[in-house]
């Protein structure tokens, strides 16, 4: 009676054990939801409106127990609350958009607390900080848009083109900076020297019409061609090359409704950039998928995607970035 | 609640004259330092229009400004205002409805905005930096809203040609810039209102020991306001053919430093609607002056935080001339 009732608790005793060792072999345990952290800083673009919608209906398909911070580009409400979010604890925190160099607390904290950080389109070089970032080939974009204009106008030697970026986002900064390399090693010049500077995305369109249409008023027919890092400038540079009466060609990035209305209308607007921020978001998705089942992290912590270009050949099957 | 204009300039010396003219002159002495760098350009019929053109928008949203500042108030709350004006106006035009209804729908929300700014400081007394602050954010909130945090566009052509036709090869909102500022400058001068708002701008006691009613006076001062703002959104957004949540934000600081500008054109120090003028004149002259120099966008911003205090300094000096 006495064996039988040992062998009875050593059973119960497996089996406990066994239950256990499955629970902890995930990024969550079993008997409870799997609790991810969602935020971004840029809620208020299109693409990052679009980005917490996704992110919600995705936790909602897969069981989540999601928490999503949306810190209207406010580091100072977001950074505290992502960080009393991972003082309540989480199994993944997921990072939209929000660059690296602003969310060093952030990241103390998930480091401290022993949570991966996957991020998406957070930084355009690899940083310790994540598990994994996942964004767009700053250089695929730069060499396709370079080609594109290069095409347009004959060959870039000799040409004046004016390169307008915007330093506080790491994408533009980077992309930018690539852009005048190339159009340097091309032969072109650089319109003013150096790179124009935007000093606020909000004002973006009426900064780059006014750079634009200063430049024009100092150099008459002085621009083969205008390169632009994201498109609402673009279509502010656009607009004042058209208003002077130019025939100049402007690129932008980001596939926007408006700019690809631009392109199809076949005025100035000669191309932009569709980054697959959908097939991105499949992506890391996959990998905190992983993640969940057996406690795996990605091997490498920084991972690039190539671009579309979009011109007027291909502009009316592209999603816009703000119809996602 | 600050008192901007309790200054009167008395006797005479070069000192008083630079100071009493020391807009007037930066302003001419930044024409002529541009026009001596780049002769052939600076003063050209092509480059005069374009700083008009580009300066148009803030001087009505300036103008609108100057209302408030004349009753020693800031309305921080012109930028958003007008970002939402034209937010409003391209969603209805959107939506189908007819470009002159859409621009009505978009003026009313200004006024409904100006009028909330008013109840708010005249009759719940909040300091008009509170209030404006405060629905600031809530207005920008909304222009988010009629947004869906995207760029409208697509507006009809007519509307666009508000803000981007021509007239004796003129834009129109050149134009339209002109017929506000003249209205608000008669408006000021030769109204029983207009008075009414200096009065209370020199001393609010003796105004209402005057009989003067001040807080209806207040109230339609940041009703004004908030109409002639949701006017400049409208503009800029027919400029833009596009609207979004945010544009013209800068407009807020950049009209209160126009005004600024302006108090030290008048012998009074007053907020007045020629100085204020004056003050976009050399924020207009100032930016394409730089542009067409090739000076980098940051030392720009510099120089403008560098010209608004210089321009408070100045008005600061002339209080205490007093």
């Amino acid at each position: 009676m006495r064996n039988k009732f040992k062998l009875l608790v050593a059973a119960a005793a497996v089996v406990a054990l066994s239950l256990t060792g499955c629970a902890a072999s995930g990024g969550g345990e079993a008997d409870k939801p799997f609790k991810v952290i969602a935020f971004t800083s840029g809620n208020q673009t299109p693409v990052g409106a679009w980005w917490v919608k996704a992110v919600t209906a995705k936790a909602k398909e897969l069981g989540w127990e999601l928490t999503m911070i949306q810190g209207d580009f406010d580091f100072q409400k977001m950074n505290p609350a992502v960080e009393s979010a991972i003082g309540q604890g989480a199994d993944v925190i997921f990072d939209g958009y929000t660059d690296y160099a602003s969310i060093g607390s952030i990241v103390t904290a998930a480091k401290d607390a022993g949570i991966p950080m996957f991020a998406m389109d957070s930084g355009v070089e690899p940083s310790d900080a994540f598990a994994i970032n996942v964004t767009t080939d700053q250089q695929g974009i730069v060499d396709s848009t370079v080609e594109a204009l290069s095409t347009e106008l004959g060959g870039l030697e000799g040409k004046n083109i004016m390169v307008i970026g915007h330093d506080p986002h790491p994408g533009i900064r980077e992309r930018a900076g690539l852009a005048e390399e190339a159009f340097k090693a091309a032969g072109a010049n650089i319109a003013g020297g150096e790179i124009q500077k935007v000093q606020s995305p909000a004002t973006g369109r009426t900064e780059a019409l006014a750079l634009v249409a200063d430049y024009l008023a100092a150099n008459p027919n002085g621009l083969d061609a205008v390169w632009v890092g994201w498109d609402d400038a673009a279509l502010g540079a656009s607009k004042g090359l058209a208003e002077a009466g130019s025939t100049a060609k402007v690129t932008g990035v980001d596939a926007t409704s408006e700019a690809i209305a631009e392109i199809q209308a076949g005025g100035n607007f000669l191309a932009t950039i569709e980054q697959p921020w959908p097939a991105i978001l499949d992506t890391l998705i996959g990998y905190i998928l992983t993640y969940q089942k057996d406690g795996s992290l990605p091997s490498t912590n920084f991972e690039t995607v190539g671009t579309t270009l979009v011109d007027k050949v291909n502009a009316a099957k592209i999603t816009p970035s703000d119809k996602l | 609640m600050m008192k901007l204009n309790e200054v009167r300039v008395t006797g005479s010396s070069i000192g008083r004259f630079f100071l009493q003219g020391g807009t007037v002159l930066a302003l001419i002495a930044l024409i002529v330092f541009f026009f001596a760098m780049r002769p052939d350009i600076f003063l050209t019929f092509v480059n005069v229009k374009n700083i008009m053109y580009q300066v148009s928008i803030l001087a009505v949203i300036a103008a609108a400004q100057t209302v408030v500042m004349v009753l020693g108030d800031f309305d921080l709350s012109v930028g958003a205002t007008s970002s939402l004006a034209g937010a409003v106006a391209g969603a209805q035009m959107l939506g189908g409805v007819p470009v002159w209804i859409a621009i009505s729908v978009a003026l009313a929300v200004g006024l409904a905005v100006g009028l909330i700014n008013g109840v708010l400081v005249a009759y719940l007394n909040l300091s008009a930096f509170v209030a404006t602050l405060a629905t600031m954010t809530s207005v920008v909130g909304m222009a988010f809203i009629v947004t869906e945090g995207t760029t409208l566009f697509n507006f009809p052509a007519e509307f666009n040609e508000l803000g981007q036709g021509k007239l004796l090869n003129v834009p129109l909102p050149v134009y339209i810039a002109i017929l506000v500022s003249i209205f608000v400058w008669a408006l000021l001068r030769f109204t029983t209102i207009g008075r009414s708002w200096h009065a209370i701008g020199g001393n609010v006691e003796v105004s209402r020991l005057s009989g003067v009613k001040v807080r209806r006076a207040r109230l339609l001062a940041f009703t004004v306001a908030g109409v002639i703002a949701a006017l400049g959104g409208i503009l800029l957004a027919a400029r833009l053919g596009s609207a979004s949540a945010v544009q013209g934000s800068d407009n807020t600081l950049l009209s209160v430093a126009a005004v600024f500008l302006g108090m030290t054109v008048i012998k009074s120090g007053m907020s007045n609607l020629g100085g204020t003028m004056v003050g976009v004149g050399i924020i207009g002259v100032m930016s394409n002056g730089l542009n067409i120099l090739g000076v980098n966008a940051y030392v720009q911003q510099v120089v403008t935080g560098a010209i608004i205090i210089l321009a408070v300094t100045l008005s600061g000096l002339k209080a205490r001339e007093r």
